[in-house]
């Protein structure tokens, strides 16, 4: 499909940051995205919530930016910005209208060069504060906000960098110290960890020019360091139950399954889609419209650099025993494993994947990080038909060993019910 | 080469051109009225059919009906179940979704360009020959009851659900949450649902937005052999009565065991209409629109009280309010409240020439962002049809901005965010806010129920 194929430019500078280009001028708007390789995956123990604090603290201002402008510049040219952590990266980005692209590579590079003299301890107490607030509205104020927590905790093992979540733990986000983040810095952040993305209405010999300009001189002070993973196995089934401040039961299963763009990481992701993705979808059909046992159910595969996990989420409705729920959805699993799907579900299911993807196309901000996104994993930044190809060619088979190999094996099990 | 001074903060090159996209309007043999846009970067087209038919209509002792009319409408159409409906969208690519806000009654769908009529035909089925059986409808019920079971667990919901019934009172269609209540939606039954749609939804009280790669003729071919059909009557407005508040009044919902406090405090303001819009929208730019805006700065920035505060002011078709929210950590809950009331106290009395600047060039050169994907441009024309606003609305829209004036600002300010006049609303664990609660400078205080009633004073 050709609006799936996307031209870019793709090349280094001498400091070792790469860059990728792409023209698109539809709308006189410029994307400027950069992912850094570091995410909380390099964190250790004690230290849980680091790459994310880090990331505040570079919207806090740099040597030649005053505390509170990088905002303001960027809104007063009509931008809208912002930066997000993960496992395995931190990126940040600004739209702008795109004659105001030189004041983004001003901004960018100069909190990837320049960041520590502006650092101070009012600032990190500050952003200790903001970032303890998000963890309480984002998790322990919501309900059910701590499962993704617990069922990392319980599903990689004790020393695999997605044993805890992103946000960290309140406690090792109140204890950073400005050593802390300083050191951060110094280790993660230099052009050689980074890739910068351009793309929207731009001239690529003057975009060029801007990049050499504002990145050339930044020196690189490390050199990429490669994490490794312990490998995930669950031997038994892990059972964890706990009562909250809810209104109904909750279940979430989770099994181990495979790394980003591994052999079975798309199947899975269909599987998912067929069996919770639509009103017709498998495990909606039969307990959400027929039976009515469950108000919701969701299912997907999470994947990572290092890992994965395929997870299914029902809420009970009241008076309904959740193990009648389990049991359903562990009727659906054996039934794929042994039978796989019937052609007409997985053509629907290709095909909602498919225009999915023509959709994404809309938006610059998506674009450019999807171009990240794809470098980062795929070492090309190209791969929109490659990954659509991925859907587009699972078979009935590679279904049945996907829930064969994972969905049949030892799962953890989280049980939410109300403490009243 | 000269080292490069960092100091300097970049100055734009020359402003690039951008045209605003050309907009067609056709009227089908039935009346309604088929607003399109081509927008052709990509092989997809976006359609939305708005209603007038929002849960404004609902009865007093049948609030939620017109959402759970929106929740049925798609459960079956024609000679389709509701399950082969879905399949087929599915099957086609294409997402197609109902939804219901106070004043309009909303259906949405994504579809590629190649599979836009087979999809339309689909969409126009679900309008003109909906099945409303009865185990759908019992099924939607049951659904909606839950979901409202479930809002006790989640505090911004609560804050949402109390807040506008303070605000507009008990006499107001918009005081009261479109989804509705246990005890209302318990009364309602299929045959109402049925009578909504003959007596609330028709052509002549709706519009069709399509913003995509089409062209006008087959468009018109397609709808006039589908939803051309549509027939039906148009509905009266419902009446709206405002009462203003005067006080500043603190309404606390006890949730216990919150680890935050949910705050949302605001009071009535006007309708949408120009060119006070404008002033508005700049003035809260200032106040709590953005990361740069005031409250935020204050509260999040400063205080460290919050990850972030905004305001903005809402306009429903016949009604407008001011609000402001944050969720701040329990301690400092009265803190955060008095803040955001100095904050008001303080925007009638200065507004620099810069905070204006920064805000004007910022809504100012945001503007063609809004119209960057195919639901993007379908928003902005569904709010120019809803709020009846002139045709050159877009057009001029830049020139409203920058008619905004500093000394227009002040002497509005006070009007338009009125620190004297509030309702405040916070959600949180009444025992661990026991001793701060009264050091918000507020006159009167109570404790309120789910629904926002006042239980009792404090």
């Amino acid at each position: 499909m050709n609006s799936l194929i996307i031209e870019y430019e793709k090349y280094k500078l001498e400091n070792g940051l790469e860059v990728i280009l792409h023209r698109n001028n539809n709308i006189p708007l410029v994307s400027v995205n950069i992912w850094y390789k570091v995410g909380s995956a390099n964190e250790v123990k004690g230290k849980t919530g680091l790459a994310h604090l880090f990331e505040h603290m570079m919207f806090q201002g740099s040597e030649h930016v005053a505390k509170e402008m990088h905002f303001k510049l960027i809104q007063e040219a009509g931008g809208s910005l912002n930066g997000s952590t993960s496992f395995d990266r931190t990126n940040y980005y600004e739209k702008l209208p795109s004659n105001y692209l030189e004041l983004a590579l001003w901004l960018e590079s100069d909190r990837m060069g320049f960041l520590l003299p502006a650092m101070t301890e009012e600032k990190l107490k500050n952003q200790i504060d903001v970032v303890s607030n998000e963890r309480l509205e984002r998790y322990d104020n919501q309900p059910y906000g701590l499962a993704w927590e617990i069922i990392l905790q319980n599903i990689y093992p004790d020393n695999h960098p997605y044993n805890w979540a992103t946000i960290g733990s309140l406690e090792d986000i109140k204890n950073f110290t400005l050593d802390d983040v300083n050191s951060f810095f110094t280790q993660y952040y230099s052009p050689s960890n980074a890739t910068l993305v351009v793309c929207g209405d731009i001239d690529l010999d003057i975009a060029k020019g801007l990049i050499d300009k504002y990145f050339g001189e930044l020196k690189s002070n490390v050199s990429n360091k490669n994490n490794s993973a312990a490998t995930i196995k669950l031997l038994e089934n892990k059972l964890i139950n706990r009562k909250e401040d809810v209104q109904l039961e909750r279940t979430h299963i989770a099994w181990p399954t495979e790394p980003s763009y591994s052999s079975f990481d798309a199947p899975l992701a269909v599987i998912a889609d067929i069996l919770s993705g639509s009103k017709g979808s498998r495990l909606y059909k039969k307990l959400v419209f027929n039976k009515q046992v469950a108000q919701d159910i969701s299912a997907f595969q999470f994947s990572g650099k290092f890992g994965g996990h395929f997870m299914i989420i029902s809420t009970a409705k009241p008076n309904v025993n959740l193990n009648e729920i389990k049991n359903l959805i562990f009727e659906e699993i054996e039934n794929i494993a042994e039978n796989g799907v019937s052609d007409f579900e997985l053509i629907k299911s290709k095909n909602s994947i498919k225009a999915g993807f023509v959709y994404s196309m809309q938006n610059l901000s998506n674009l450019a990080d999807h171009l990240n996104h794809y470098n980062f994993y795929l070492d090309e930044p190209n791969s929109f038909a490659f990954d659509l190809n991925r859907f587009e060619s699972v078979t009935n088979e590679d279904i049945k060993i996907a829930a064969q190999n994972y969905l049949a094996k030892p799962y953890v099990e989280l049980n939410i019910s109300p403490k009243f | 080469m000269n080292k490069l001074n960092r100091n300097l903060i970049p100055v734009p090159s020359e402003l690039k051109s951008f045209s605003l996209p050309d907009i067609s309007t056709i009227y089908l043999k039935n009346g309604l009225k088929v607003i399109c846009v081509e927008k052709t970067e990509l092989p997809i087209i976006q359609t939305y059919l708005v209603s007038n038919c929002g849960s404004k209509f609902d009865p007093q002792d049948k609030k939620g009906l017109a959402n759970l009319f929106s929740m049925c409408i798609d459960e079956g159409a024609g000679d389709l179940n509701a399950l082969e409906l879905s399949d087929r969208f599915e099957m086609l690519g294409t997402d197609f979704s109902v939804s219901s806000s106070s004043d309009s009654f909303l259906i949405s769908m994504m579809s590629l360009k190649d599979n836009f009529e087979k999809s339309f035909e689909l969409f126009s089925l679900i309008v003109t020959r909906p099945e409303f059986g009865e185990n759908n409808f019992i099924r939607e019920k049951n659904k909606i009851l839950t979901a409202l079971a479930q809002l006790k667990d989640e505090p911004s919901q609560i804050a949402a659900q109390i807040f506008p019934y303070n605000l507009f009172g008990k006499e107001n269609i918009y005081a009261y949450p479109s989804y509705g209540y246990e005890s209302t939606i318990k009364q309602i039954t299929v045959d109402d649902i049925k009578n909504f749609y003959k007596e609330y939804f028709s052509p002549s009280n709706s519009f069709v937005i399509l913003v995509g790669d089409m062209d006008t003729n087959s468009v018109e071919r397609i709808m006039n052999k589908t939803i051309g059909h549509w027939e039906g009557n148009l509905k009266d407005e419902p009446k709206i009565t405002v009462s203003k508040n005067k006080l500043r009044k603190v309404y606390l919902y006890n949730k216990p065991h919150s680890v935050q406090s949910e705050i949302i405090l605001g009071h009535i303001s006007g309708k949408k209409h120009l060119p006070e819009y404008f002033q508005k929208l700049v003035l809260n730019k200032i106040f709590g629109g953005g990361f740069s805006s005031r409250i935020n700065k204050n509260l999040r920035e400063e205080k460290g009280f919050t990850y972030g505060a905004s305001s903005n002011f809402g306009y429903y078709k016949n009604a407008g309010f001011f609000s402001a929210s944050t969720s701040v950590n329990i301690e400092n809950t009265a803190n955060a409240v008095n803040e955001i009331l100095i904050e008001m106290e303080n925007i009638g009395k200065s507004i620099s020439p810069k905070e204006l600047s920064f805000a004007k060039s910022s809504i100012i050169k945001q503007f063609p962002s809004g119209f960057e994907t195919y639901k993007q441009v379908a928003r902005n024309l569904i709010s120019k049809e809803v709020f009846s606003l002139p045709d050159d609305y877009f057009d001029n829209f830049i020139r409203f901005v920058s008619d905004v004036q500093l000394n227009d600002l002040l002497s509005l300010a006070g009007k338009f965010i009125d620190s004297g006049n509030v309702v405040i609303n916070v959600v949180g664990d009444k025992e661990k806010l026991k001793n701060q609660l009264k050091n918000i400078k507020a006159d009167k205080f109570y404790e309120v129920d789910l629904k926002g009633e006042i239980i009792s004073e404090i």
